[in-house]
């Protein structure tokens, strides 16, 4: 099977400092390489730091690389121009950790979902407005609320339209950069169940960026462990939790309370 | 809420001052620019509704005023003859805001004029020109505040969105036109444009002087709140939508702005009318016979005006009332978005 | 050190800047107003030849420019048409001038808003803050042109204080202690009209300051300790609130040129203002480029006096200033 998206040696630098102060370089990412198949979940673990937000941003194409290449189903996308990206952006969509920074605050619920179809002039303005009320419909939100604004839904439910929107494109692949980690406990599993439902109902892929290895665990069917800007190790969810290879990923399974590793069975790709 | 209702309060304030002002022609009784060379200096005026006998007398009236025996500025009430007060009369031609024209006034008078502020040097009414010279200093603060805050939010929202040299030369250049003392500024730039102009031509001047003078600290704050929103997670995800800037611009960053240019409009507009104030006092702004709040007041830089007429000084005092009430709206702005911004952050619990 | 010789080179390149800005809008001028001193019969001819050369009026902006930086090399600041003199020596002596004035009207306001705005924000709440505060928001909508007239037609009618001038025109006959008293009654006048104007906003800050200090709780913490009450408004309070009370002094040091220009001209007094009207009027305009570079060194100036009063005052400053 082909994989759905391909990184190799994908890296990338950050420079800070004006033009009287010393200029510093902060390598976020440091040769990156790994593949993922369709209709998977793959889980980007890591510590504060280690480049998993860069990551999510470059393969969502809203930061350029600075080396490496991506493929996303055969198109190369780090070879695209402004109009090629524009045109593969609906493919793949991204969910922020922190809904009440990545929803616009003055926008109401329906307005925030149907915006991507606005941007896209994708079918006529009452189909969109349908569309957006199916979408927030199918992330389990009440209809009567699609006139309300961010800041009158829990956080929960405010990542839930988050989703919703991200989804108004259809993509296949969806990154979501620790879209889970501000939420409570509880609220957490009830997220992490929709989406395990959408990725079967929508035959999704997922890219799942978490500090947390025990929702890593869960959710994913290959976990991917960075430190530093690297790829410290990957493998299947299962081998990585019970046999793990790097130093890293023993302090992250230690500091992951409550992990079951015989509850995990290993999952046919 | 309770900031909405000040807001909206002080707004309503704000509103009718300027319908007064606005509507000048229908307020006074005269033409502004009507001399009287008989009557020059008349100190006001006063209403009466009883007569000597203390009877009432209705409508309202006033007597005539002649000059006391043996002195040359004291000035006796003609009992004789009694001058009613008519409301709602036709007189003097005007146009309202600027293009219907119209003759009805408020109040006017038949016979004899009612000077309720005092006379000028030639004659002319102190009310009536005081309105109509609000209607020029008014206007030239709004309209130049207006200049200054678009000149000012187009050149921060370029230097914060886009960043790199562009942002580097609009920076250090307004940290020029800042580290300028603004009423050096103010004076210099008026220096520098030709100075014997017609009334239309200085009011222009005067805009595009004012106008330049500030666009600095408008584009400074529009520029911090851009280079934040630019970092927002809600405009990233539009980009990732595949937005392009101008769509970014407009539906994201633009927004936030209005709370800023709102409150720099509060502070901005009365600064303005000052300044205009100002620089007609002095001779450089709009020139007679246009009536301006400040050369009205230019006669006082004469010592016997300054000594005998003290009316000649109320037009000073006729921009107080703006000044407050624009204070007061720019401290309900600043408590309702200080409010908004703690409302936003916590929104509602699971 | 490094820090400072940084700052400084800033205001150095801030005023060249400056200097530019202004000489570029002097272009801006029509025509040559060497043509508007054809008109006056008294300058020569032979003058207007000589100053035409000199200065190369038709010559093109840099060539003019770099003439200007030449004669500030020279200590003279460009020419006065009207004066028939350099302006550098113009500038001084109203300068001086107007120097009396502010730094007068600078002490007088801060020596009232200090104890003024300690004290009310000490007394948060109370009737003596609200009544200050009432006072101070009346003040604030007054602005220095309609206080200044105000004032000078209450005088004016009173004659309590002349209501012009420098001093009397008797002024060199009298006794040294007279002279003072002369010079001091024509003082109070634009005195009294700069510290009103300058107060509301000074005790305002200055209540703001303290009040935010008062409230945080190292200094409720020093309360409970047991220091005196005295020793923790002015040694604890005041020095934690510094810092912004500071940037308000620079502001204030900063604006000794500048605020005064109106008030002066209202009431007549032989300061920078009514020089620069006058050159405005008379259309001479190196007076004017060379008052409003006077005036911006003085607010560079009081920018960096700010900045070196901090750096003494506040040692987080001086750790982040040398750890770069």
């Amino acid at each position: 099977m082909e994989p759905l998206l391909r990184a190799e040696n994908v890296a990338k630098r950050f420079e800070s400092g004006g033009a009287f102060g010393s200029r510093q370089e902060v390598r976020a990412l440091a040769g990156v390489t790994f593949s993922i198949f369709p209709r998977t979940t793959l889980a980007v673990v890591g510590p504060s730091g280690s480049g998993k937000s860069t990551l999510a941003l470059c393969l969502a194409c809203l930061e350029p690389v600075s080396s490496g290449r991506i493929w996303f189903a055969r198109t190369e996308v780090t070879a695209l121009d402004a109009e090629g990206q524009r045109a593969i952006r609906p493919s793949i969509q991204m969910v922020f950790q922190d809904p009440a920074s990545s929803l616009n605050p003055r926008m109401s619920a329906l307005e925030l979902v149907s915006e991507p179809l606005n941007i896209h002039k994708r079918f006529d303005k009452p189909e969109r407005r349908d569309r957006a009320c199916d979408l927030l419909q199918r992330v389990g939100l009440p209809r009567e609320k699609a006139a309300h604004r961010p800041d009158e839904f829990s956080g929960g439910q405010r990542q839930r339209i988050a989703i919703a929107r991200a989804l108004a494109l259809e993509p296949k692949l969806l990154i979501l950069d620790e879209a889970l980690s501000a939420l409570d406990c509880s609220v957490q599993a009830q997220m992490a169940n929709l989406l395990i439902d959408l990725q079967a109902s929508l035959g999704l892929t997922y890219v799942f960026i978490t500090h947390d290895l025990a929702m890593a665990a869960h959710l994913a069917d290959e976990i991917a462990v960075m430190e530093r800007g690297q790829m410290v190790e990957m493998g299947a969810a299962w081998s990585v939790v019970n046999a793990p290879q790097h130093a890293v990923t023993r302090r992250l399974l230690l500091a992951a309370p409550g992990v079951c590793h015989s509850a995990l069975e290993p999952q046919a790709v | 809420m309770r900031q909405r209702r000040q807001i909206l309060g002080w707004l309503l304030v704000l509103g009718a001052l300027h319908v007064l002002v606005a509507c000048a022609g229908f307020f006074a009784p005269y033409d502004p620019v009507q001399q009287d060379r008989e009557h020059p200096y008349l100190p006001p005026m006063r209403v009466h509704v009883a007569d000597e006998r203390g009877h009432l007398h209705l409508p309202p009236f006033f007597y005539a005023v002649r000059v006391r025996e043996g002195s040359v500025n004291q000035f006796d009430e003609d009992t004789g003859k009694a001058f009613p007060l008519g409301f709602l009369t036709t007189g003097a031609r005007y146009r309202l805001l600027g293009f219907l024209p119209c003759r009805l006034h408020l109040f006017g008078t038949e016979g004899a004029r009612l000077y309720l502020l005092g006379s000028d040097g030639f004659g002319r009414d102190q009310f009536s020109r005081i309105l109509y010279g609000g209607q020029v200093s008014l206007l030239s603060g709004l309209l130049g505040a207006g200049c200054t805050l678009f000149m000012g939010a187009i050149i921060g929202a370029v230097a914060g969105f886009y960043g790199g040299w562009r942002d580097v030369l609009l920076m250090r250049l307004a940290e020029l036109f800042l580290a300028l003392p603004w009423l050096y500024l103010l004076f210099a730039l008026r220096a520098f444009l030709p100075l014997a102009v017609s009334p239309l031509k200085a009011f222009l001047v005067v805009i595009v002087v004012l106008a330049t003078v500030g666009w600095a600290r408008p584009a400074r704050l529009v520029r911090a709140v851009v280079l934040s929103a630019k970092e927002r997670d809600f405009v990233r995800a539009a980009r990732g939508f595949g937005a392009s800037n101008g769509y970014l611009l407009r539906r994201h960053i633009a927004p936030e702005t209005s709370s800023v240019l709102l409150t720099q409009a509060a502070i901005l507009i009365p600064q303005f009318v000052l300044a205009e104030m100002t620089l007609s006092f002095l001779g450089l702004g709009i020139p007679e016979p246009a009536p301006s709040w400040g050369n009205l007041l230019a006669s006082l830089q004469q010592y016997s005006v300054l000594v005998s007429y003290w009316w000649m000084y109320l037009p000073a005092v006729a921009i107080v009332p703006f000044f407050v009430g624009y204070q007061g709206f720019a401290n309900a702005l600043n408590l309702h978005v200080a409010a908004d911004k703690i409302e936003e952050k916590r929104g509602v619990p699971s | 050190m490094n820090y400072f010789l940084r700052r400084l080179l800033q205001g150095v390149l801030l005023l060249i800047g400056v200097s530019f800005l202004t000489f570029l809008f002097s272009t801006l001028a029509p025509g040559n107003y060497l043509d508007e001193m054809r008109l006056n019969p008294q300058i020569s001819s032979a003058t207007l030849a000589a100053l035409r050369s000199q200065y190369q009026l038709d010559r093109p902006l840099p060539i003019r420019y770099a003439r200007w930086m030449n004669s500030i090399a020279h200590g003279e600041l460009g020419y006065s048409f009207a004066y028939n003199s350099a302006v550098a020596p113009l500038l001084w002596v109203r300068a001086r001038n107007t120097l009396l004035l502010t730094i007068t009207a600078t002490l007088l306001a801060w020596g009232l808003a200090l104890p003024l705005g300690i004290w009310s924000a000490e007394r948060r709440g109370g009737l003596p803050d609200r009544a200050l505060s009432w006072a101070t928001s009346t003040l604030l909508v007054i602005p220095d042109l309609v206080l200044g007239l105000g004032l000078l037609i209450l005088t004016a009618r009173s004659a309590w204080f002349p209501t012009g001038g420098l001093v009397s025109v008797a002024f060199e006959n009298l006794s040294p202690l007279r002279k003072l008293s002369d010079l001091l009654m024509h003082m109070a006048l634009p005195v009294t009209a700069l510290v009103l104007s300058a107060l509301p906003i000074l005790i305002r800050h200055i209540r703001a300051a303290m009040v935010e200090v008062l409230g945080a709780p190292h200094l409720r913490a020093a309360a409970a300790h047991g220091i005196p009450h005295r020793k923790l408004l002015y040694g604890y309070a005041l020095r934690a609130a510094a810092n912004p009370l500071i940037a308000l002094f620079g502001f204030s040091v900063g604006t000794l040129l500048s605020g005064s220009l109106l008030v002066e001209i209202i009431m007549s007094w032989p300061g920078i203002g009514p020089l620069l009207l006058e050159a405005i009027l008379a259309r001479d305009l190196y007076v004017v480029i060379g008052g409003v570079l006077f005036s911006t060194v003085f607010l560079v100036a009081g920018n960096f006096l700010a900045d070196l009063l901090l750096y003494w005052a506040d040692p987080r400053i001086r750790t982040t200033a040398g750890a770069r």
